[in-house]
């Protein structure tokens, strides 16, 4: 078993004519890690893999697998196997045949073939469906049977395009699990891609965000959920609510956001940008609507707002609650399930507070979608 | 409601029509084949005759030009096989802008005069040879001068865009993250292209393959001109109808009509059972059990009409071992004697009455009463025959008011019931 | 700078052996055997025929003389124009639209009948019935028709016996065989492209228009001709150029007098063997085949794409 390889991607331009589809990219993704890009449909995260995997040659930059560029090497001869976004069984091959298919290509005999792929059969729980024809099978057993045919290539690094995006949602949570288990077995390194935050979040070692080609922050779950250090970051994993307005004061790791509608906030500067705001500059203010819980109605200060309710929704572990601030700001507040029949009646005005260390701020900038 | 059913008379008119131009002169033609009589025709039947087959079969030019044909359309499904996959493939990968020209490129040798493609490969490579100085009776010079590979390059050209429609419309349902999951896996190109492709695109090779083949075979007008001093079936064919017809190619024509039908049906068949299997995997297939037939007969019509017609072939080749229309032959040539006979009489009749009229004074009376030879084959038998065997035959037999009305002798012979 | 990038493209994505099989088998195919020879017959169309000897010598210079016969005819004829050959080519195009036109209104309603009534058996075996006589050979076709057409054949038998005429016709010298061989050679060209668009035309459009109240003949003009003119005028090109091109129809099923345009080619080089003049003829034919396909195809703004569906 192959043990993990490093991956560095070192100022990856990749440009289609005059379209630039992945800019000045830097990533250095450890071996045996479980490393994610996560980001919005058409971001380029397809890109990055093929650039890996050697479709395509990066305008400019160098792919290093193992420290070793990896240019002019192709996808035939790199270490790396892709699992496609639609999988890619080979239809006319039986399930065994497209698990083993790169030893036929090197030549194995047929026994030797047959030997190994009973043996990954067995591991993704397939044993004795070798004989099958890939449509045969089910979802769920399709990936298993094109994750099987990659480890049967014996990579050293596993490259995964959204593998999961066409099961449905419980086959999907156990997919994680089990993808999560083989990794730890096999200790490659895998790169992973989805546009699936929660997959992102709940399985990598380290998550790319990504937006329009750019790389925006590249950290462990954690700190992408809890320090973003983009506005497009901050809004597009979980749900937040975003303030808008101007630095009033900056002390040391807090500033105080004079916003535009919700007063002056008191804030926690994202580890990334502590030190490179400025008093006056435009910025923007993150809460997540489980860090928002009610406040005694007059109880004024810099970690409150006011906002009238809208709108109840109850959604199973916990309460949604909606409302509309000062200037028809809305706010979303979570409030865990804790046996309540409903926390607040329609039009009932309420007073929200926060601890200022669950709310970041960071310079304005794009938010994922508005 | 009765305009409704006016559509549906039409209708049904209409079919017939149009299938009658279609399929009508085929089957006329089939049947000519078997008519004992000289020229190919329905009407007057001589008699039934399995002749024909045999002059066809002991024909050495129609022999030689199977020959070439076949030589001929295995070279063109190579080659076109090849260049239309390749062509097919080059248009899925070329650069968009350039796709509609080097489509419009590719297509055209389908609209382009056979008979100017002929010509252009005829000229080409004349002009090639003495481009490159080859030498006469040089293995070059050889080449470019041969029919065989003149015929093979110029069929190509346009048959290869026919291969090149199949195949485009097959690699347009082909998956291209296959190849590249085949490359990752570490496979080279060319076995990428081996192992998943080109199954891929097997069922489409075969049909552009046969398809190559018959187009090849049946091809005439390029191949007249660059076939030289060789002959394929279709410029044999069209040298002896040119020169006068017989029925041995109304035989050859009959054979290659069962063939097709045969493969017709074998293919139609297939495809039904294929329906049937798919639908029986999907779990709403009928119930397959009949006792008396095998499964691949029920339900498919196609495939049962194919098994009767393969019967009738069987049956035709093992009487014709036996029948013999010596007797019918004889028959009919005595019918015609006597017909001959009748008109011998009549001549002499008329001439008598003639010079009765002269004996009796009375030119102004005399009719001339010749002959009415409206049919071609009177005239065609007539001169033989008058100078031939004497007629001695008993003229008061009797006979069918017109002789050469279209279906006058239809009847005559007993053997077409045998049919 | 952009042409290279492109062929490294194509040479990354098919590797050096597939890469260079697919462009040798594809070059090969565009340069040597379309490209090329049409060239050199063009080429050969402007040269003077010469005895071997004098290829490449003073004498090989560039002429029109060969298109000039096909106008003028030659200089001992006592006519100004070639009216002989002129005819003949007249005759030949417009004879080939006719049997265009003539085929597409025999094969319309049968395309819309096969095209509308998907999958049933009948329907089936009309497609098989029709397939058959499309793999018989061309000349066989020609024969069959003569067989019908001759001076005794079935037709004029049937005729005199129901007493329609008392004299054989001579279908053969009236041109009668020769265009009902020509409509018949290639019906199934106009048919099958005609099927497979009208095959995809969907049924709720023409229920929807009837459910109008649109009448027949209007859900025709409106919907369905509309709909299937790709079609229609792919069948139609492929008609025209192969009718007009034709070879074996005219020389089996053609009155001793009554030439083809096809047929002066093919004496020109088979019998004159000049095939400098041939070649010039045979332009003659692709050029006005092709600038009257175009003509057509731009006028009822059809794609080249659409050709060969
Ligand atoms: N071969 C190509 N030619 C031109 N543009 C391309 C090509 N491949 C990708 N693109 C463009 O590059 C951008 C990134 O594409 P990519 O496939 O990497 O997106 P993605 O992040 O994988 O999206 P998804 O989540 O939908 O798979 C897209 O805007 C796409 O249109
Ligand atoms: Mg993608």
């Amino acid at each position: 078993m192959s043990s993990g390889v490093a991956v560095d991607l070192e100022n990856i331009t990749i440009r289609f004519g005059d379209f630039t589809a992945v800019k000045d990219a830097n990533v250095n993704i450890n071996g045996g890690d479980f490393f994610s890009f996560l980001g919005p449909s058409g971001c380029g995260k397809t890109t990055i893999l093929r650039a890996v995997s050697g479709f395509l040659d990066p305008s400019e930059g160098r792919v290093l697998i193992g420290g070793k560029d990896m240019a002019g090497i192709g996808p035939n001869k790199r270490p790396t196997a892709l699992i496609f976004q639609n999988l890619a069984l080979f239809p006319l091959m039986k399930v065994w045949e497209n698990i083993a298919f790169s030893m036929e290509v090197a030549g194995a005999s047929a026994g030797e073939r047959r030997k190994r792929a009973d043996e990954l059969l067995d591991m993704i729980a397939l044993g004795g469906q070798g004989d099958k024809l890939p449509s045969e099978l089910s979802g769920g057993q399709k990936q298993r049977v094109a994750i099987a045919r990659a480890l049967c290539a014996n990579p050293d690094v596993l490259l995964l395009d959204e593998p999961l995006s066409a099961l449905d949602l419980k086959l999907r949570q156990h997919m994680r699990t089990e993808l999560r288990e083989i990794q730890k077995r096999v200790g490659i390194t895998f790169i992973y891609i989805t546009h699936d935050q929660g997959e992102a979040l709940t399985m990598s070692d380290n998550v790319a965000v990504m937006k329009a080609g750019v790389i925006e922050q590249i950290d462990t779950g954690h700190h992408i959920y809890d320090d973003p250090s983009t506005p497009f970051v901050a809004s597009f994993v979980g749900e937040n609510n975003v303030f808008r307005g101007k630095v009033k004061s900056i002390n040391g790791a807090n500033a105080v956001i004079s916003t535009n509608r919700s007063g002056d906030l008191l804030s926690r500067i994202t580890p990334a940008q502590v030190g490179k705001m400025q008093v006056g500059d435009d910025a923007m203010m993150f809460i997540r609507p489980e860090a928002l819980e009610l406040a005694p109605t007059d109880a004024a200060s810099e970690t409150t707002i006011t906002a009238n309710v809208m709108n109840e929704e109850f959604e199973g572990n916990s309460f949604s609650v909606f409302l509309e601030g000062d200037g028809g700001k809305m706010i979303k507040m979570s409030v865990p399930n804790l046996g309540q029949d409903h926390i607040s009646a329609r039009g009932e005005n309420l007073s929200l507070r926060y601890d200022a260390s669950n709310a970041v701020a960071m310079p304005a900038g794009e938010l994922a979608s508005e | 409601m009765s305009s409704a059913n006016l559509i549906r008379v039409a209708l049904g008119a209409y079919l017939l029509i149009f299938f009658s131009y279609l399929l009508g002169p085929l089957v006329v033609m089939s049947l000519t084949a078997f008519n004992s009589a000289s020229f190919p025709a329905v009407s007057p039947w001589a008699c039934f005759s399995y002749e024909w087959f045999e002059v066809l079969f002991n024909d050495k030019h129609i022999r030689d030009g199977i020959y070439y044909s076949v030589v001929i359309g295995i070279g063109t499904v190579i080659l076109s096989v090849s260049m239309g996959l390749a062509a097919s493939i080059v248009l899925t990968q070329v650069w968009p802008k350039l796709r509609s020209t080097y489509y419009t490129m590719i297509i055209a040798p389908i609209l382009i005069p056979g008979v100017v493609l002929g010509i252009s490969t005829l000229v080409f490579w004349d002009r090639v040879g003495a481009f490159l100085g080859v030498s006469d009776g040089s293995l070059l010079h050889g080449l470019f001068h041969n029919g065989i590979f003149l015929t093979i390059l110029g069929q190509s050209t346009f048959i290869a865009s026919y291969t090149m429609l199949v195949f485009v419309a097959r690699l347009q349902r082909f998956d291209t993250d296959l190849t590249e999951a085949a490359l990752d896996l570490g496979a080279t190109h060319t076995q990428a292209f081996r192992k998943v492709l080109l199954p891929f695109m097997r069922p489409a090779i075969a049909s552009a393959s046969v398809l190559a083949f018959l187009a090849s075979f049946e091809n005439y007008n390029t191949t007249t001109f660059t076939i030289l001093e060789y002959k394929t079936l279709t410029t044999v064919l069209a040298q002896k109808v040119r020169l006068g017809i017989n029925p041995s190619i109304s035989s050859l024509a009959f054979i290659i009509i069962v063939l097709t039908i045969f493969a017709a049906l074998a293919f139609e068949a297939a495809n039904r059972n294929k329906d049937r299997k798919l639908a029986a995997a999907q779990g709403r297939g009928v119930t397959q059990k009949s006792g008396i037939l095998p499964s691949f007969l029920t339900g498919n019509p196609a495939a049962v009409v194919l098994v009767l017609l393969a019967f009738m072939v069987i049956v035709m080749v093992g009487t014709a071992q036996r029948y013999s229309p010596e007797a019918c032959k004889i028959a009919v040539r005595e019918a015609k004697q006597i017909e001959i006979q009748k008109r011998i009489d009549a001549l002499k009749e008329t001439r008598r009455q003639k010079e009765d009229a002269k004996a009796a004074q009375q030119p102004s009376n005399a009719a001339p009463a010749t002959p009415n030879n409206s049919s071609a084959f009177g005239n065609v038998f007539a001169p033989g025959n008058l100078s031939g065997d004497a007629p001695e035959q008993k003229v008061d037999e009797p006979e069918p008011q017109s002789g050469t009305g279209a279906f006058g002798n239809v009847f005559a012979p007993d053997n077409l019931s045998s049919d | 700078m952009k042409k290279p990038m492109i062929f490294s493209q194509f040479f990354k994505n098919n590797g050096a052996v597939m890469g260079s099989a697919l462009i040798g088998l594809v070059a090969f195919w565009l340069i040597f055997l379309i490209i090329l020879p049409q060239l050199s017959m063009l080429d050969y169309s402007f040269r003077y025929n010469l005895p071997p000897a004098e290829v490449g010598g003073p004498k090989d210079v560039y002429t029109l003389s060969n298109y000039e016969h096909l106008i003028y005819g030659s200089d001992s004829s006592h006519q100004t124009y070639n009216t002989v050959d002129l005819k003949v080519f007249m005759r030949t195009i417009l004879a080939a639209m006719l049997v265009t036109i003539f085929n597409i209104f025999l094969c319309y309603p049968l395309a819309y009948f096969l095209g509308q009534s998907k999958g049933s058996g009948f329907v089936r075996l009309l497609v098989v019935l029709l397939i058959i006589p499309y793999w018989i050979n061309e000349i066989l076709r020609a024969f069959a028709l003569r067989i019908i057409f001759g001076d005794s054949g079935l037709l004029n038998e049937a005729l005199m016996f129901l007493h329609l005429t008392s004299a054989p016709i001579d279908f053969i010298r009236q041109d009668i065989a020769l265009y009902a061989g020509l409509g018949y050679a290639y019906i199934l060209l106009m048919l099958f492209p005609m099927y497979n668009v009208i095959e995809s035309l969907d049924r709720n459009q023409i229920e929807a228009a009837r459910d109008m109240g649109a009448s027949w003949l209007h859900i025709h003009r409106r919907i369905v001709i509309p709909y299937a003119k790709p079609g229609i005028v792919s069948g139609a090109t492929m008609v025209f150029m192969l009718s007009a091109g034709a070879l074996a129809a005219p020389q089996i099923l053609g009155g001793p007098s009554s030439l083809w345009f096809t047929q002066l080619v093919y004496q020109w080089f088979n019998d004159s063997l000049n095939w400098q003049q041939g070649a010039a003829y045979a332009i003659v034919l692709l050029v006005s085949t092709i600038v009257i396909v175009l003509t057509v195809m731009r006028v009822f703004k059809v794609n080249m794409g659409d050709i060969g569906k």
